[in-house]
């Protein structure tokens, strides 16, 4: 199992470190920002702190320089000394300002011109005491007034510290306070007598500098007010002059000198000093001079703690990432496998194997739970599976089933031996998908009597159909029993109606049409009218009271009804699927598109008339699926144009010896009351006389005397009378050898107007049809003669026409012949 | 159907009245099946024989078929309904008609 870049895992633990990406990107920034600012702060206490005690002493220093100066000022202002007086003065307070602070080391006075003790008007007078080599010396200075110490105190009248610098009389550096001294004149007025000094050795700073412990390789700095550096830890110099140790503090890329006098009196800032490596520089104000104290740490060092933080930081993210990674792609892994196992088998089952083993998946996760309802879909999929087979079969059955109920309808006429001259039929039925309940039936009920039904039994499935197989049969009993359509729905209602426990019901619509003369007797249970078709192309509908639907009511009495069809009119039954077809507009097709249907098909067959209708349906409702049977039964009547003949009918016993007489009385019974005027008007018309027999071979005497009887009276030859008879042996004896009939009517019928007569042979027996047969071969030697066929041979020859036709069940041979 | 036999050495002829038809033909095959042997010359007077029918066409062929092999058949006196029965069966061309 390779890794699979597109897959679910990979997707998942990218997204994943990109987000966490994002949040230690932001951490870091915050953290670095943080760290910087807290390295900050701790340079800044660190430098407050280094700073704080040195600053402390220094001012404490100067103060105290400043108090000594001040009240040597003050003392100086308001007595007046003689120049003897004031050495010693200044002795006195040297020594006691050492005493007190022994980085003095000189008490210079200088006076206002003229105002010097015993000085001329313009003179001068500078006196100092220095102390220099354990000893105190008094010295007389002069050329002081342009001196800056000087004029700057007194221009500015007020006391200050001087920036320092090596006195003349003090080789050294040295930190200067002058104080003007202020005398009373004889108008009591302050006026400016002179400037005092107090000169400090500033080397001591030098020192205490070098001193101060600075962590991280920094060291500390004092510059003065004018930023001119004063003390420095002496191997920052590296032999360069006290002018040349300059603080610049970095802008951007430049670098400017420092000045103090422009910022917080304490602070931080980057930049050099004496042009030395880049360093971090805390500054804070030294306020009794307004000097300033500054620590400096060398910037890599600085630096390096920073990087530091961020390389641990850096570090630690990495060493996190790398965890969380890791993390990811296992669990990525966990539930890609297993999802990937599952694809596999779902790939397995979809190709029909349903033995695929699913993965064993423990625990509970989504997954786990995911694997287990795929295991259920396998086994549900798996039985639904079977019972779709179950499913399959009983609908295979169910197929079965409909295809033995429609297989027992009749199909065509010729099917059910019903089929004559005088009228055409065609039924229709498209079952709708399911086992339904529409039947149709015809069958005749004697030569001239057909019965046609057509029915919907209530419901569908196997119940309507086993339903409508029950109606449909006793139906077809009853009614060639009792030869009444009435009496026939009536014992059809109560033997269905009498076992109906699931109260189904049929509606039947079934007529007996007189094919002789169209008359129509009909009964309905709850059926539709059936439509008719005139000749003349009108069409309407029966008019047909609807009885209630048979099985409902045992005692339901039906009413006997009545139509008549001319030559040429169509009968047409059909069901409720015909004319309740339904759009997909939910439109139904309906009585009216019936009609105009029918009347749109003009003089179609019956077949034709069928399949007209079910077009004219199918482009109704077009795709909307057929959820009931189509039944339709059309019946075209042509009626008969040979007049109705007169029938009589005579049973012999054949073993009576008197039969001849019984026959010829017969007939003369018949034909007595056609003598005279009655007798000239039937000679255009065909005398019928009909014999039914027994199929022995005797009963051919019986049959030839009965024609010979009817024939005699006719006065043909001889020769046609003999080649009569020895067709009626032939015909006969077919019959007697081969059709296996119980029964044969011979049928005659004689015309005198052209002394015709012509005998049918109707037989109950198979199906044969002899002019089919082959003619036999006679031009054979007599060897190679067959006799077979030969007796046929020669009714064909000598017979004017002879014709075959099966009506119903019985074969019908007829024969004429010119007497 | 009356029968008369008439033999005479080795000729035989039958003299048939009335009808010769499903009914009756069985009656001829009697007489001769199995009673030809040795005859040499059969004669069927048909002069009082009203008409034949395929079943009596079956027997004339039949006994031609014996007398092919040891003699000869003739048919004599037939009617013209009986000859024209024969001329439309082809029965004309194999029988031996007088």
């Amino acid at each position: 199992m390779g890794f699979n870049f597109r897959g679910l895992a990979f997707k998942q633990s990218m997204m994943i470190l990109a987000a966490i990406t994002v949040v230690f990107g932001l951490i870091f920034g915050i953290m670095s920002y943080k760290t910087q600012d807290m390295l900050d702060r701790m340079t800044l206490e660190n430098g407050e702190e280094t700073s704080r005690a040195n600053v402390n002493y220094i001012d404490k220093l100067f103060n105290a320089g400043k108090l000594v100066g001040d009240d040597v000022a003050s003392t100086l202002g308001k007595r007046k000394m003689t120049k003897a007086e004031l050495d010693t003065f200044l002795l006195q307070s040297l020594t006691n300002a050492r005493n007190l602070i022994p980085q003095i080391v000189a008490v210079v006075l200088a006076y206002e011109p003229g105002m010097g003790p015993e000085t001329p008007t313009d003179g001068e007078f500078m006196r100092l005491a220095r102390f220099s080599e354990n000893e105190i010396k008094l010295i007389t200075g002069a050329n002081y007034q342009d001196k800056e110490w000087y004029y700057s105190t007194r221009d500015g009248r007020t006391s200050r510290w001087q920036e320092p610098f090596i006195g003349e009389f003090v080789p050294e550096p040295i930190a200067v306070y002058t104080v003007p001294i202020f005398q009373k004149n004889k108008e009591d007025e302050n006026i400016l007598a002179g400037v005092l000094a107090i000169d400090m050795s500033i080397d001591f700073l030098k020192e205490t500098i070098s001193e101060i412990p600075v962590s991280n390789s920094g060291y500390a700095i004092i510059t003065s007010a004018k930023n001119e550096v004063v003390a420095y830890p002496k191997n920052i110099a590296q032999g360069k002059r006290n002018r040349d140790v300059v603080v610049k503090e970095k802008r951007g890329n430049s670098q400017i000198d420092f000045d103090r006098r422009t910022r917080d009196s304490s602070g931080l800032f980057l930049g050099t000093v004496a042009g030395g490596e880049e360093s971090a520089i805390y500054y804070t104000t030294i306020k009794s001079n307004n000097w300033t104290f500054m620590v400096v740490w060398p910037i890599e060092k600085y630096l390096k703690d920073q990087s530091a933080m961020r390389k641990l930081f850096f570090a630690l993210a990495i060493g996190g990432y790398g965890i969380i990674l890791v993390i990811i792609l296992l669990i990525s892994f966990r539930v890609a496998k297993p999802l990937k196992e599952l694809a596999v088998a779902a790939r397995k089952l979809g190709r029909g194997n349903f033995n695929v083993t699913i993965p064993q998946i423990t625990g509970r996760d989504e997954i786990s739970e995911f694997a287990g309802a795929f295991s259920n879909m396998l086994t549900e999929l798996k039985d639904h599976i079977e019972k779709q087979k179950d499913m399959k079969r009983i609908e295979r059955e169910l197929d079965l089933a409909r295809n033995i109920q429609l297989s027992m309808l009749p199909g065509s006429e010729h099917d059910e031996n019903s089929d004559d001259d005088r009228h055409e039929l065609a039924p229709f039925l498209l079952p709708a998908k399911e086992v339904g309940g529409d039947f149709y039936d015809f069958f005749k009920i004697d030569n001239d009597h057909l019965c046609v039904v057509i029915g919907d039994v209530s419901g569908k499935g196997v119940a309507a159909a086993l339903f409508m197989m029950v109606a449909r049969i006793i139906l077809r009993t009853t009614t060639k029993n009792l030869k009444s359509i009435v009496d026939a729905f009536n014992r059809t209602n109560f033997a269905l109606a009498k076992r109906n426990k699931l109260n189904m019901f049929v509606t039947v619509w079934a007529g007996i049409i007189d094919l002789r003369s169209g008359h129509i007797d009909f009964a309905s249970a709850g059926h539709n009218p059936p439509a008719v078709r005139h000749k003349d192309g009108t069409v309407e509908f029966i008019k047909s009271k609807p009885g209630l639907v048979m099985a409902a009511m045992e005692e339901t009495v039906y009413k006997p009804q009545t139509c008549s069809l001319l030559p040429g009119d169509t009968l047409f039954l059909y069901t409720d699927g015909v004319t309740e077809a339904t759009s997909c507009q939910d439109q139904l097709f309906g009585d009216n598109r019936l009609i105009n249907t029918l009347i749109n098909g003009g003089a179609l067959s019956p077949a034709e008339t069928c399949s007209l209708v079910k077009k004219e349906i199918d482009n109704f409702v077009q795709e909307a699926p057929q959820f009931d049977d189509i039944t339709m039964l059309a019946v075209k009547y042509s009626g008969s144009d040979e007049p109705v003949w007169e029938r009589y009918e005579k049973t012999i016993n054949v073993n009576n010896n008197d039969k001849s007489g019984e026959l010829k009385s017969f007939v003369e019974d018949i034909l007595t009351p056609m003598d005279g005027a009655k007798k000239v008007q039937m000679q255009d018309a065909w005398d019928r006389y009909e014999k039914i027999v027994d199929v022995i071979p005797e009963n051919q005497d019986i049959l030839t005397a009965f024609v010979e009887g009817i024939l005699a009276p006719m006065e043909g030859s001889m020769k046609s009378q003999m080649q009569i008879n020895i067709a009626i042996d032939e015909i006969y004896s077919n019959i007697v050898k081969f059709s296996g009939a119980t029964q044969v009517t011979l049928i005659v019928e004689i015309r005198k107007a052209t002394l015709t007569a012509r005998l049918t042979f109707i037989d109950n027996g198979k199906p044969y049809d002899p002019i089919k047969q082959a003619d036999p071969d006679i031009t054979l030697p007599a060897e190679e003669r067959e006799v077979g066929g030969l007796g046929i041979f020669i009714v064909k020859k000598t017979m004017d026409s002879v014709s075959y036709r099966r009506n119903g069940d019985n074969n019908e041979l007829a024969i004429t012949k010119t007497l | 159907m009356l029968i008369n036999k008439t033999s005479e050495n080795d000729k035989l002829t039958i003299a048939l009245e009335g009808r010769l038809d499903t009914l009756t033909a069985p009656q001829l095959d009697a007489e001769i099946q199995g009673k030809l042997d040795g005859v040499k010359s059969l004669v069927f007077d048909f002069k009082k024989l009203d008409y034949i029918s395929s079943a009596g066409l079956r027997i004339l062929l039949m006994a031609q078929k014996i007398m092919n092999k040891q003699g000869s058949m003739v048919v004599k006196n037939a009617s013209a309904e009986i000859k024209e029965i024969f001329e439309v069966t082809g029965f004309c061309d194999i029988l031996t008609i007088e």
